[in-house]
């Protein structure tokens, strides 16, 4: 999310007049975008404004935060930063800069004469700077109504809005007209879209059909993503308009948080494990191919051993090909936040490692059935492998291949696989087949462990 | 500067306090025509101040004003300073939240049990102020009688009281004791708000009754 809001902030701030600086040293105006879902994230910011502000003691410095900013932070913030403002004020921005007294040609009414600036800077009606030639993020969602217990984001972002859907399916349309091969559709809560606007505005199901069409009708080969989607709000229908859609890829990121009911109850998350299972079997039954991610909390308040064990057992039973799991850690403004952390940071470490360690296990098996087979990749760049190229599948899985065509980047190649790792696979380039979208070989349900 | 926050932030005036124990009380304030379903929860604090504390809607859905049950907590940041207020005073809200609802559907069809600890009573005050015709039991858990918070509401043939510190209630024990002693009907939707060893407890009962995690519903309030 935050990737995307910079993306429009920096389309502002360029319009400005100013321009990227080539490093943090040399720059005139320095911001962040904070994430208040972790504390850790919030301690960076601290951090890094510590650092400006010495800088500050020696040169003309402008800093600003924005973001996910509690109210508690915001006070703080305040103190620290020049500027501190919410996504949905970046129409003041350059306002705000002025006053700052920063020099800047910049001025709203020499741009825009005669509109109004509210029409004018909404901010999702902000062209973004896409910071590449061939992924973009597109935010169609804002905000949260589900209140975790383990999440401050409601407080910080908001209740949940949806973008038009109209402006959205217009962005996707510019985006693949102008050859781009990777959208992911941003939210908190993606599924919930519409949801606010009931009568007035499409379901997320039928938001994805119209997308699915209009790619799929483009002619373009371009694989769309979502993240995240929030189980209470997962329907049968999302699942059946993924797997009719050609460019709807097939990689469902699916949080999971905990595999225990009692757990789940502590955190609020609004479903049980038998919905989350029901889920994961329309997946498996609809798309068979598709490859499944997760997010998943250890050592939440109160997490007893059988609790975690019960998480264990959900990975063991999903077999997830990637799952972002974190050490639980109280966000001031969340509702756990109040209550005791008392699983020691040593006991979360260590169920962090078990967790990753049954997600090595089922991420390697599933891995080695690609042995051998030939994969369509997205090239990303260059890879750590001195002389390999680096790209990731349909489903998001890693695959390098021995290659020093930079010219790659950002196109489709297929790639045989030779050898597997939990978290990457290795192949030969199969040549000549850049841009070819007939010979990818779909690994199907006999194929899925 | 608005933000995101303040734009659902209101600002309702306070009607009275009503005191029920030494350290209970019930805060009455303007509705502002709120819309909520019973069972919802809004985020409460005092003006000026950006400490907010959640609290389950006690009143019902049609009552004109708007009620909230408060348990005063040692060194909270908000039940102490909510407990001195005036008749006329200001009180910031945000919400209405949650999901801890009754569907239309289930309203016409199924019997509930409801099932708190304490003042997690306050969404089911809520749910029969609001609907006359349900079908119910409450189940409600404190250590004294002086704790059964607005029991003239209920139905007393539906109203069940477990004390676990004065054998005044219906029923000397926990609440639980009285899901493990009792026969339940393994139709029934169960309902369960209060604190969390309360509602794990109470759920393992239920499992070994026979009850699917799709009748039980939960709201942890710690």
């Amino acid at each position: 999310m935050n990737q995307s809001d910079s993306e429009r902030i920096s389309h502002v701030i360029e319009e400005m007049g100013y321009r990227k600086a080539v490093s943090e040293e040399e720059a005139d105006l320095l911001g962040v975008l904070s994430c208040s879902v972790r504390q850790k994230s919030i301690d960076k910011v601290y951090s890094r404004i510590a650092k400006w502000n010495k800088w500050k003691r020696k040169k003309s410095l402008v800093t600003f935060v924005s973001g996910c900013v509690l109210p508690a932070d915001k006070e703080k913030f305040l103190k620290l930063f020049d500027i501190v403002f919410q996504p949905s004020e970046i129409k003041q921005l350059p306002e705000m800069l002025s006053q700052y007294g920063v020099a800047s040609s910049y001025s709203v009414e020499q741009l825009y004469p005669g509109l109004e600036k509210r029409e004018i800077f909404d901010f999702w009606q902000v062209d973004p700077d896409y910071q590449s030639g061939f992924y973009a993020y597109v935010p169609i969602q804002n905000g949260c109504d589900k209140f975790c217990s383990f999440c401050a984001v409601p407080y910080t972002r908001g209740r949940e809005v949806s973008r038009s859907s109209g402006e959205i399916v217009e962005e996707i349309r510019q985006l693949v007209n102008n050859g781009y091969k990777s959208i992911t559709l941003l939210g908190q809560n993606v599924n919930s879209y519409g949801l606010d606007k009931k009568g007035e505005e499409i379901s997320f199901a039928e938001l994805l059909r119209k997308i699915g069409r209009v790619t799929d009708e483009s002619g373009k080969e371009c694989w769309i993503y979502f993240t995240s989607p929030h189980p209470r709000d997962m329907t049968d229908e999302v699942i059946e308009v993924i797997s009719q859609h050609k460019s709807l890829a097939k990689q469902i990121h699916l949080p999971l948080q905990s595999g225990d009911e009692r757990v789940l109850m502590r955190m609020k998350r609004n479903h049980s494990v038998e919905k989350y299972r029901s889920i994961v079997d329309s997946i498996h039954k609809l798309i068979p191919e598709a490859t499944l991610f997760t997010d998943i909390i250890v050592g939440f308040s109160g997490e007893t051993e059988a609790q975690f064990e019960n998480t264990r057992k959900a990975m063991h039973e999903f077999k997830y090909n990637m799952a972002y799991i974190a050490k639980y850690s109280p966000r001031p403004g969340a509702l756990s936040a109040r209550w005791e952390d008392d699983i020691s940071n040593d006991i979360k470490k260590k169920r962090l490692e078990i967790l990753t360690d049954e997600l090595k296990k089922h991420s390697f098996e599933y891995n080695k059935t690609l042995i051998g087979k030939t994969l369509r990749l997205l090239v990303y760049g260059a890879d750590k492998k001195q002389g390999y190229m680096t790209g990731l599948t349909e489903g998001k899985l890693t695959v390098r291949f021995p290659s020093t065509e930079y010219s790659l980047k950002g196109s489709f190649v297929d790639v045989k696989i030779s050898s597997v790792t939990p978290f990457a696979m290795e192949g030969e380039l199969i040549p000549d087949n850049t841009q070819k979208a007939e010979n990818i070989i779909s690994y199907g349900a006999e194929d899925c462990i | 500067m608005d933000t995101a926050v303040n734009q659902q932030l209101k600002t309702t005036t306070i009607k009275e306090i009503k005191k029920l124990t030494e350290s209970t009380f019930i805060v009455r304030m303007d509705r502002l025509d709120l819309d909520f379903r019973a069972g919802q929860y809004l985020r409460v604090g005092l003006p000026n101040s950006i400490q907010m504390r959640e609290y389950s809607i006690y009143s019902g859905e049609n009552d004109d004003y708007l009620e909230i049950l408060v348990k005063e907590i040692l060194d909270g940041e908000v039940s102490q300073k909510l407990c001195h207020l005036k008749p006329g005073d200001a009180l910031n809200f945000e919400g209405p939240f949650g999901f801890f609802g009754i569907s239309e559907k289930d309203l016409q069809e199924k019997k509930f049990l409801f099932v708190a600890s304490g003042t997690g009573v306050a969404p089911f005050h809520s749910f029969v102020r609001s609907y006359k015709n349900m079908d119910y039991f409450v189940l409600h858990g404190v250590r004294t009688v002086e704790e059964a918070y607005g029991r003239q509401t209920y139905n007393q043939d539906r109203y069940f009281l477990c004390t676990t510190k004065d054998k005044a209630g219906s029923f000397n024990g926990r609440v639980t004791d009285f899901l493990i002693k009792n026969r339940l009907d393994p139709e029934m939707l169960v309902y369960l708000c209060g604190n969390s060893n309360m509602i794990y407890d109470a759920y393992e009962i239920l499992q070994t009754k026979g009850f699917s995690r799709d009748q039980i519903f939960t709201e942890a309030y710690f």
